[in-house]
């Protein structure tokens, strides 16, 4: 197992090291960079000043050679560069949304869990009947519809119709300790994303028990003569939910990355809200730092998941 | 044609083509028959929405342009992107897939290595980003983005297919009579994968057509004033939309109506295709990838 682990991680560096050049040349292909940046706001710089300013930044340098040096800064001083538009380490400018993101889309997946795994479980063990045609007929409207169109209909309804909820933002002014202000702000949020999301935790959980009702110790357990709500509760719902385990493990990178059209729509300040206003600001340090956090986790994710996928399932080795 | 009985026989999905079939028809000719201009402002009307009438079928938005025109316009270009781009992304990821599968050994590989990396992206970050840093919008620069972002899964798809068709007789029987390679690869490998990317080219449409009007409700899509369902939304968002709540409902619902249309399409064409369903519930659909737009798991 730990053989396994080590060998993933391993396989997992070339991995990053190719998002992190291919990322990289993107950006540094495209036009923008902090002279672009700074340039208007100064009224206009002259060549010498925009040149000076390139040089500051090492990007009067080929692509690579910038390349070489954010990974030797990266190696050796643990460092991601600074922000071209405050100058602030980007680390530290992810880390602190990063706990708003985080908050927001955990509750969310709670959610998610709480309304899709019943429902799954209910339609996979009734299948045909008219609750499962009921169910997966919702999640198709579902699946087509747009997290950010929800979010403003969310809004539209219970925001400024009903004024039960607000529109925007993560507190009140004067309220920013109090975690019931918090959580009354991210309701919405919330419930538009476990809204979008929870059709396919239901589908997989559907599945799962589809499949399970199906094997061999199903059928023992029936043949010994239980009653078919104690095969369901004790045989197959506990083997159905290893898959679901899996997925959480899945999951994690969603996380921290996974919210952003939803942090635009409610203006949360977290990692979503940074992503957009540092690509229309073209602030690369702080997307380079996005992009390589969220492939780290999509790889921890996958690794995570085949890990618990061990442990819950006796049956699966790993070399 | 058998197939094609069967399809009919699925009602939802005859009632989606039908819907499909209508969107492209009044796309096409709508615009022709009533010739309203979708960008001209209406001055008479800035400030104050017109709700529902005779005179304008689904309302006016906040500068005065008629709803239903503005909406027949983003149809052309959802339909437009949403096919197109599905075809570029299947051109690619079909051949990538079958050289791949068929290749085998260390080029398969290779090949799958890197669509693992692809697929190690966030898509839609991805998109957003490409999006932002190309900076050009017009409508073959949209689909070309959306196209070279999406075409990972659908090798890997075809990969698989290809594998397990690989050592069945008939192709064994093709290259015992001297088949070279391309030809394997073109007359029978990729012809006999072409049942679940079918399934997956309707899939994909409807999921381009969220893409691009996700991208566009971002300000890096289409641009204003040429109207697309996206920044359609986009112009809903102000404060002063609120008293319009059709400037929200006729874009958003024509996005959720199209998509849907494709899903249950795509699901007929699944049933349609296998026989060994048969009578499958209209409920076996969704065990698809969830849209990389849906937020949270997966």
């Amino acid at each position: 197992m730990i053989n396994f682990i080590v060998r993933r991680l391993l396989g997992a560096i070339p991995l990053l090291l190719f998002i992190s050049v291919v990322t990289y040349a993107m950006m540094a292909l495209a036009p923008g960079g902090p002279a672009a940046v700074l340039g208007p706001r100064g009224g206009g710089l002259s060549p010498e000043a925009m040149a000076r300013i390139n040089a500051v930044y090492g990007l009067d340098k080929p692509w690579y050679i910038q390349y070489f040096y954010w990974l030797k800064q990266l190696l050796l001083h643990g460092s991601l560069g600074t922000s071209y538009v405050d100058n602030r380490p980007v680390i530290e400018k992810v880390f602190e949304k990063l706990p708003v993101t985080i908050e927001m889309v955990g509750l969310a997946l709670l959610l998610t869990l709480i309304i899709a795994l019943p429902i799954g479980i209910y339609a996979g063990a009734h299948r045909g009947s008219f609750f499962d045609n009921a169910s997966s007929a919702i999640g198709f409207i579902f699946y087509g519809m747009p997290v950010f169109w929800l979010s403003i209909v969310l809004i539209d309804v219970f925001a400024v119709q009903f004024r039960w909820f607000p529109s925007s933002g993560l507190s009140s002014l004067g309220q920013e300790n109090n975690a019931l202000d918090r959580l009354w702000h991210l309701t919405l949020p919330v419930v538009a994303i476990a809204l979008v999301s929870f059709v396919s935790w239901m589908r997989y959980q559907r599945s799962s028990i589809i499949e399970a009702m199906g094997s061999a110790y199903i059928r023992t357990a029936r043949s010994k003569g239980l009653s078919e709500r104690d095969v369901l509760v004790h045989h197959a719902f506990r083997n159905a939910l290893l898959p679901i385990v899996t997925l959480l493990g899945l999951s994690l990178p969603a996380l921290v990355g996974g919210a952003y059209f939803v942090e635009y729509v409610f203006s949360i300040p977290g990692v979503g809200y940074l992503t957009f206003s540092s690509i229309f600001a073209r602030d690369y340090p702080t997307l380079m730092a996005i992009t390589m956090l969220t492939a780290v986790l999509i790889v921890i994710g996958n690794l995570l998941a085949d890990v618990t996928y061990a442990v819950v399932d006796p049956r699966i080795r790993y070399a | 044609m058998r197939t094609f009985r069967r399809f009919l026989r699925e009602r939802s999905a005859v009632a989606g083509a039908t819907f499909v079939v209508m969107l492209v028809l009044a796309a096409v000719i709508g615009p022709f028959l009533d010739t309203t201009p979708p960008n001209v402002i209406n001055h008479a009307l800035i400030g104050v929405p017109q709700p529902l009438s005779p005179a304008h079928w689904l309302g006016t938005d906040l500068i005065g342009r008629d709803e239903f025109v503005r909406a027949l316009y983003g149809a052309r270009v959802s339909l437009l992107v949403g096919a197109s781009a599905m075809v570029v992304s299947f051109a690619i990821g079909i051949f990538y897939g079958a050289i791949a599968g068929a290749a085998g050994g260390f080029v398969d590989n290779l090949m799958m290595r890197f669509v693992d990396a692809m697929l190690s992206f966030p898509t839609f970050f991805l998109l957003l980003i490409v999006a932002a840093l190309t900076n050009k919008f017009s409508l073959s620069i949209i689909i070309l983005i959306i196209g070279l972002t999406s075409w990972p899964g659908l090798a890997r798809l075809v990969r698989a297919e290809v594998l397990s068709l690989r050592e069945r007789d008939f192709v064994e029987a093709a290259r015992a009579l001297g088949a070279s390679p391309a030809r394997l690869v073109l007359r029978h490998l990729i012809p006999n994968a072409l049942a679940p990317v079918v399934v997956a080219a309707a899939f994909a449409i409807g999921d381009n057509i969220l893409a691009e009007s996700s991208l566009s409700f971002f300000g890096l899509g289409v641009q204003p004033p040429s109207p697309s369902w996206g920044n359609m939304l986009q112009d809903a968002l102000t404060p002063q939309a609120e008293a319009a709540p059709w400037m929200v409902l006729v874009p958003g619902l024509a996005i959720v109506a199209t998509v849907l249309a494709f899903s249950v399409i795509a699901d007929g064409i699944r049933v349609a295709l296998d026989t060994s369903i048969g009578q499958a519930t209209a409920a076996e659909v969704l065990d698809v990838e969830p849209a990389p737009y849906a937020a949270a798991p997966a």
